[in-house]
């Protein structure tokens, strides 16, 4: 296992860096569409461009919560290092991009709501799962041993994602204030501001996947230079 | 064999506690495991006592495996860890009985009544726990793991913290159980102590069995110990040999002991029975009660002085008052009850029994439930009075009850994680109240839907959320309860 891990890594890190160039540069084109691209919101003006970064940031922040949650399940079920790694990577990760949505968020609602924050349900939901992922980060650094560590933040991982449906659904159970982007009469948007948010949506993506990739190399590195330092006090 | 290890492994992280051990126990042996701190005494006790999995190799049972056939194997096993597994705030009859209970045993008076005579407790039956000396405890905690005539009995340290004379009077009892035909695997570090001539030894060093022979003369051993160790210490291990073992005749195991003195496991009695200790346990010490009273009182003050709560602005905020102060009141009992098992390794005391892992979960969430209950039904008067509003409906009632059964639920799931970590005194309210968020909104706005005389059906959504919350909450906590039980 960790001779196996050791090879991994002494190999050179070419995808990764592929990865991380290729961000980069879509990065760039996904700007060029944000700010060139998109066509000027009649109502909000360049305001509404923070939202191509916060659906963006929201759906990568999900998704990731939504690996957690399945390789918590697949953790608890196999019991293997792996799954708990990229749980933990992945919740990360996702708590990153959600506190770049709550941020873009705020940016957003003093120009159009008046209001940095307002406590309307959907908006009241998205602090709670941010504190449920910082909640499940703290539980991951306060356990002693490695495999309780592993099951408590499966478990926990499991019942935080809970919470993303009835985040989802809120917009629909209650009255809100919150734009309802999607809704069952198709986007409320241009053709052009749909493709920008696509690309977005896309290359948050992409620079999710690197990041998870990189985090990973690095805690199957952190494992190995674990054992070499017990194999030493040996 | 009683009991076959084979190649049996267990690691913590790039840390392997047992590296391939291998070891076989014939019905009614005496072996006696030593090794220095660390060898990996106590996790190899705690697999085979069905507490800890481990992470290859198997482990079997009077011929049975565990992973199939969990309850059965867990009924010839008994189990003396390095704390008593007692609760200080029951007697030992308490104590004793509450361990029958889950045991199913039928004859549970007079079973208890003959190992109370036996550790020469009788006349202190009725004592609290917490008022009995370390060796006190000790016979106890030995009369408890024998409760249930297992066919195997662990001990790990049972002379730890023990005098003399008490140590003398354990030997004692062990031999005695030896001579009734009982198979005991004990860890020590003072073989001296015990009678450990023409004893079988085994030597654990660095997760594996180095030694395993018997013991001739006690010195002999004693010296011998000490080299190897020291040697395995200084080479790493790598030239250290097993020598061959000199074996006592051993019988070979029977089937499972017949379960006359035991009834099937009824699922519910064994709910109540957890149930019914944490309540006994409160009822003497009313600590969390009193704990809870006393806080949620103080948290409604407080929220008096800082939103300014008269008149109609009292009357509206009531709802959300209510379910703060039950919340915040709700998390210290929830602390405090799973607080009160961690101190004694009573969860471990659990998962000893043969009872469904849900049974814990089940019975130490309804007692949890029973406690903020009896909190509800001194704050829905006092919120009454003091924010003028009647709270007394059916509705109002049945959402206090489908609240509380959702937050003494996953608080139950979330306090066993909470007291196990570093900073347990403060984890369980991060942990818990970001989860119980939607609930608290949807009690808080159906509570205040209802004092504004709407009907249940009028809700809509509140309600919904809050029932659609407790069925996704608890069935994930039945779930997953398992992992979080286990040490």
């Amino acid at each position: 296992m960790i001779g196996r891990e050791s090879v991994m890594l002494q190999r050179k890190n070419r995808v990764g860096i592929v990865l991380a160039v290729f961000s980069v540069v879509a990065f760039l084109g996904a700007l060029w569409m944000v700010f060139d691209y998109a066509p000027r919101e009649a109502t909000m003006g360049d305001v509404q461009r923070i939202f191509y970064f916060h659906v963006a940031s929201a759906w990568v922040g999900f998704f990731g919560f939504f690996v957690t949650f399945v390789t918590s399940i697949v953790y608890l079920v196999r019991e293997e290092r792996r799954w708990d790694i990229i749980a933990a990577s992945s919740a990360e990760i996702g708590l990153a991009f959600i506190t770049m949505t709550l941020l873009t968020g705020m940016l957003w609602a003093r120009p159009v709501w008046g209001v940095y924050w307002t406590w309307e349900p959907r908006l009241t939901i998205s602090a709670v799962q941010w504190l449920l992922y910082v909640a499940y980060v703290m539980l991951r650094g306060s356990v002693a041993s490695p495999e309780r560590e592993a099951r408590f933040a499966a478990v926990y991982g499991i019942l935080a994602f809970v919470t993303v449906p009835l985040s989802w659904f809120a917009i629909r159970w209650w009255r809100t204030i919150h734009p309802q982007v999607v809704s069952g009469e198709g986007m409320a948007i241009t053709p052009r501001m749909v493709q920008t948010l696509l690309s977005s949506i896309g290359v948050f993506t992409l620079v999710y996947v690197t990041l998870l990739r990189q985090r990973i190399r690095l805690a199957h590195a952190q494992d190995a230079l674990a054992a070499l330092q017990l194999a030493q006090e040996s | 064999m009683m009991l076959e290890i084979s190649n049996l492994t267990k690691s913590f992280g790039p840390r392997a506690a047992l590296a391939g051990v291998n070891l076989m126990v014939g019905d009614g042996e005496f072996v006696i495991l030593v090794g220095p701190n660390g060898a990996g005494k106590t996790t190899l006790l705690r697999i085979v006592a069905m507490l800890a999995r481990p992470t290859s190799g198997t482990v079997r049972i009077a011929g049975l495996d565990p992973l199939k056939a969990g309850s059965t194997v867990r009924r010839q096993i008994g189990y003396l860890s390095h704390r008593t597994l007692l609760y200080d705030d029951l007697s030992a009859q308490q104590n004793l009985l509450f361990y029958a209970r889950m045991y199913g045993l039928v004859d549970s008076d007079a079973r208890i009544a003959e190992l109370l005579e036996r550790v020469d407790l009788a006349d202190r039956r009725d004592d609290l726990v917490r008022g009995y000396s370390r060796g006190m405890q000790q016979r106890l905690a030995v009369a408890r793991a024998m409760l249930h005539r297992p066919r195997v009995l662990l001990l790990d340290e049972p002379y730890t913290g023990l005098d003399p004379l008490a140590a003398d009077g354990l030997t004692e009892l062990l031999s005695g159980l030896s001579e009734e035909g009982c198979t005991l695997l004990l860890t020590t570090h003072h073989i001296g102590t015990l009678a450990a001539v023409n004893r079988r030894a085994v030597i654990l060093s660095r997760g594996q069995v180095i030694y395993d022979d018997v013991v001739a003369d006690v010195a002999g051993f004693q010296a011998l110990y000490r080299d190897l160790v020291l040697r395995r210490v200084s080479d790493g291990g790598a030239t250290m040999r097993t020598p061959p073992r000199r074996s006592l005749p051993v019988a070979a195991a029977g089937p499972p002991r017949p379960s006359g003195a035991e009834r099937p496991l009824g699922y519910l009695r064994q709910v109540v029975a957890v149930v019914a200790k944490d309540l006994a346990a409160e009822l003497r010490t009313r600590e969390i009660l009193s704990a809870m009273f006393v806080f949620a009182f103080l948290a409604m003050l407080i929220f008096s002085f800082a939103l300014d709560l008269r008149g109609a602005i009292a009357r509206a905020a009531a709802p959300g008052v209510l379910w703060t102060t039950i919340a915040f009141a709700g998390t210290l009992g929830l602390s405090r009850s799973m607080a009160r098992e961690h101190e004694t390794g009573g969860m471990d005391g659990l998962l000893l029994s043969p009872a469904d892992r849900t049974v814990i979960l089940f019975g130490k969430a309804l007692g949890n439930m029973i406690i903020m209950l009896t909190l509800e039904a001194v704050l829905v008067p006092l919120s009454s009075i003091l924010f003028n509003v009647s709270l007394f409906s059916p509705g109002v009632l049945a959402v206090l009850l489908a609240g509380t059964l959702g937050y003494a639920l996953v608080g139950t799931l979330l306090a066993a994680i909470a007291v196990n970590t570093r900073t347990r005194e403060v984890m369980l309210p991060i942990l818990l109240l970001p989860l119980v968020v939607p609930l608290l909104i949807a009690a808080v706005q159906a509570t205040g839907g209802l004092l504004e005389g709407l009907q249940w059906a009028d809700l809509g959504g509140w309600t919904n959320l809050l029932v659609v919350y407790d069925l996704l909450i608890s069935s994930a906590a039945l779930l997953t309860f398992e992992y979080v039980a286990e040490a």
